[in-house]
């Protein structure tokens, strides 16, 4: 069906036949894994990860990167459940999220752009600093005991069956692809990713641009921290430790180029469907969770040693061919 | 020797800083200027000595190298050594079963960046978490004892108020790491490959395999820090790894080496190692909690770098 891949893309087409296959496998081990609670969580594990996940799709296109994703998570989520604590309306506790996620965001790239660090060893530093504020920002311990007002609004359903979550997505999702494909901001940014050098020499306003694309993933993560909230009320000392891993394995999974100049979207939504099954899965089957940043962790470089494989397969096929 | 003047007035500020951080802690707390704290704070250097060596030799090849697996590779390396003497190894063989799975590890990455051409950022993260989780799951995150006695010497004795593995192994590596640098021609190709990638190749020198030389060995000195984790603690700690990433990459750029690799040297990675050290122990030594030595150890790594624009401003004017 060549009209079909054109319009999926091969990739995205190749990872929803592995998400199905994965369903498959998993069904014939647990039969537990397509009851209609297991598949609502496991749709419902997804949602941060959806969120992040474009932050990550949109800064690894522009040759960017930040392992900081986690810790902005939940700086953002200490911050709505505090006013929450201190009696806020819960749309001024919710607004709050973005907000913080745009700040930190907007550190983190001033940071990276004006300080001209290379940004995987810039927010490494960071997250040291983050980590720090976490820890501060908690005082100690758990923020629990949160007021389930948020929970009511953003944890629930629209006629009793789609969830906010997935409508709030939905829409996020629809204006990144505008963005991406329609505007000069999309334009602009996978030229970054394709060469920054060249990009600048075009006359594209690239520090504003990279500053502007780290400052939206900061506020896709305070979004994403308000659906964490309303879910599980309570923010942890270690929260968000494996965010990164999971977004960039799910991202790299997606077809997303790690050296930039190229995103797909459906593939990140499907890469973050596959890796959220497969933990599931594996939780499932009896495997402790402890494995589960090696399971993603050997994803994300399977992932990529059979993307370079192959390409160099291909390579050779084509030489052998001109020669 | 590739330094350039930007290496040099790194070092110097690295010096004053270091200066400024005893001077600032003997003053707030005099007790913190006895002898005493200097055996402790050597005794807590050598794992993030020996691992910064390790980092500061792939960042010096170049190519965007980075190794983000250290301190995995440490945790992994002290439990597999410590597994495999408890499930009926050799317990002599522990300081080879050590050293050797952290070679095993590195040379991975090394095949992964090299062979495969896999952007270093992006294989060293994941095996990070490979490696560390392995470490985590194998032992449900609880310490793994039995480290045979007479190891432990090794781990805990002074030799006039120096550890003995900081005599017996971090000084002769780092020596003999500056003699090569500094003295062979393998040294000037680490250099060369570091510095310009294309005119390295041109001039035959075998890039790849240098480049996996660089991981195996940052591997091989991963699990030298293993083992010494091992004889000073008696057990094998699966998170004995944890934050040596960010540790190592402060140390390695505090100590003058470019990020983009082919300029700086050893002697000031260990300079750089010991005032961090000295900084931490600092902190906890005014009580401090420990959790904001991770922040300020983060900040001094952006800081390092933000230092880099001073020397490029000044040129432009």
């Amino acid at each position: 069906m060549p009209s079909a891949f054109r319009i999926v893309g091969q990739r995205e087409l190749a990872l929803l036949l592995l998400c199905l296959a994965a369903g498959v496998v998993f069904v014939a081990l647990s039969p537990a894994y397509l009851s209609a609670g297991n598949v609502a969580a496991v749709l419902r594990n997804c949602v941060e990860l959806m969120l992040v996940g474009l932050g990550i799709t949109l800064l690894l296109a522009m040759g960017g990167i930040d392992v900081t994703v986690g810790l902005v998570l939940g700086l953002a989520a200490i911050a709505i459940g505090r006013l929450l604590l201190a009696g806020f309306d819960p749309w001024v506790a919710a607004a709050a999220g973005p907000l913080v996620g745009l700040a930190i965001g907007l550190i983190t790239g001033a940071v990276v752009v004006f300080g001209r660090i290379p940004a995987i060893v810039a927010t490494i530093g960071l997250l040291g600093v983050y980590r720090t504020a976490v820890f501060v920002a908690l005082g100690g311990q758990w923020l629990s005991g949160l007021p389930p007002t948020l929970s009511a609004i953003f944890a629930g359903q629209i006629f009793g069956i789609v969830p906010v979550s997935y409508l709030v997505i939905g829409a996020i999702y629809a204006v990144a692809w505008a963005a991406l494909r329609k505007t000069p901001f999309g334009l602009h940014l996978l030229a970054i990713g394709n060469n920054e050098e060249r990009a600048r020499l075009a006359g594209i306003a690239v520090k504003q641009v990279r500053l502007g694309v780290y400052a939206v993933s900061g506020a896709l993560c305070g979004i994403a921290a308000i659906f964490y909230i309303s879910t599980y009320r309570n923010v942890e000392m270690t929260v968000g430790s494996t965010l990164a891993l999971d977004a960039i394995a799910a991202v790299v999974l997606g077809g997303t180029n790690i050296l930039g100049g190229r995103a797909s979207l459906l593939g990140t939504v499907f890469g973050v469907l596959l890796i959220r099954m497969l933990q599931n899965g594996f939780t499932l089957i009896g495997l402790p969770s402890l494995w589960q940043p090696v399971v993603t962790g050997a994803l994300l470089i399977g992932a990529l040693l059979i993307e370079r494989g192959l390409g160099r397969d291909v390579l050779r096929r084509v030489t052998l061919r001109a020669a | 020797m590739p330094q350039t003047t930007a290496t040099h007035r790194k070092l110097i500020l690295l010096a004053l800083l270091f200066a400024a951080i005893v001077a600032g802690f003997s003053l707030y707390a005099p007790r913190f200027a006895q002898a005493n704290i200097a055996t402790s704070i050597l005794q807590f250097s050598t794992l993030l000595a020996l691992v910064s060596l390790g980092q500061g030799l792939v960042v010096l090849s170049g190519g965007a190298g980075i190794d983000l697996s250290v301190g995995g590779t440490v945790s992994l390396s002290a439990v597999l050594a410590m597994m495999a003497v408890r499930a009926g190894a050799p317990p002599a063989l522990l300081p080879v079963l050590a050293i050797g799975c952290g070679l095993l590890l590195g040379l991975v990455n090394g095949v992964v960046v090299t062979r495969f051409g896999i952007l270093p950022l992006i294989a060293t993260l994941s095996t990070y978490f490979i490696y560390a989780g392995t470490a985590m799951a194998l032992t449900n995150g609880a310490p793994i004892p039995g480290v045979p006695a007479w190891l432990l010497p090794f781990g805990r004795g002074t030799v006039g108020g120096i550890p003995v593995h900081f005599l017996t192994v971090v000084v002769p590596m780092f020596l003999l790491a500056a003699g090569l640098l500094a003295f062979t021609a393998w040294g000037r190709w680490v250099y060369a490959l570091g510095f310009n990638e294309r005119s390295a190749r041109l001039v035959g020198i075998p890039v790849d395999r240098m480049r996996l030389l660089a991981y195996a060995l940052a591997g091989a000195l991963a699990g030298a820090a293993a083992l010494v984790s091992l004889a000073w603690l008696g057990s094998a700690r699966p998170n004995i790894g944890v934050n040596l990433e960010l540790e190592s990459l402060a140390a390695v750029l505090l100590g003058g080496i470019a990020i983009t690799g082919g300029v700086g040297g050893v002697l000031g990675v260990l300079l750089a190692v010991v005032m961090i050290v000295t900084l931490k122990s600092g902190l906890q030594f005014v009580n401090v909690a420990t959790i904001w030595q991770v922040g300020v150890v983060g900040l001094l790594l952006i800081l390092s770098l933000l230092l880099d624009l001073l020397p490029a401003r000044t040129r432009l004017r």
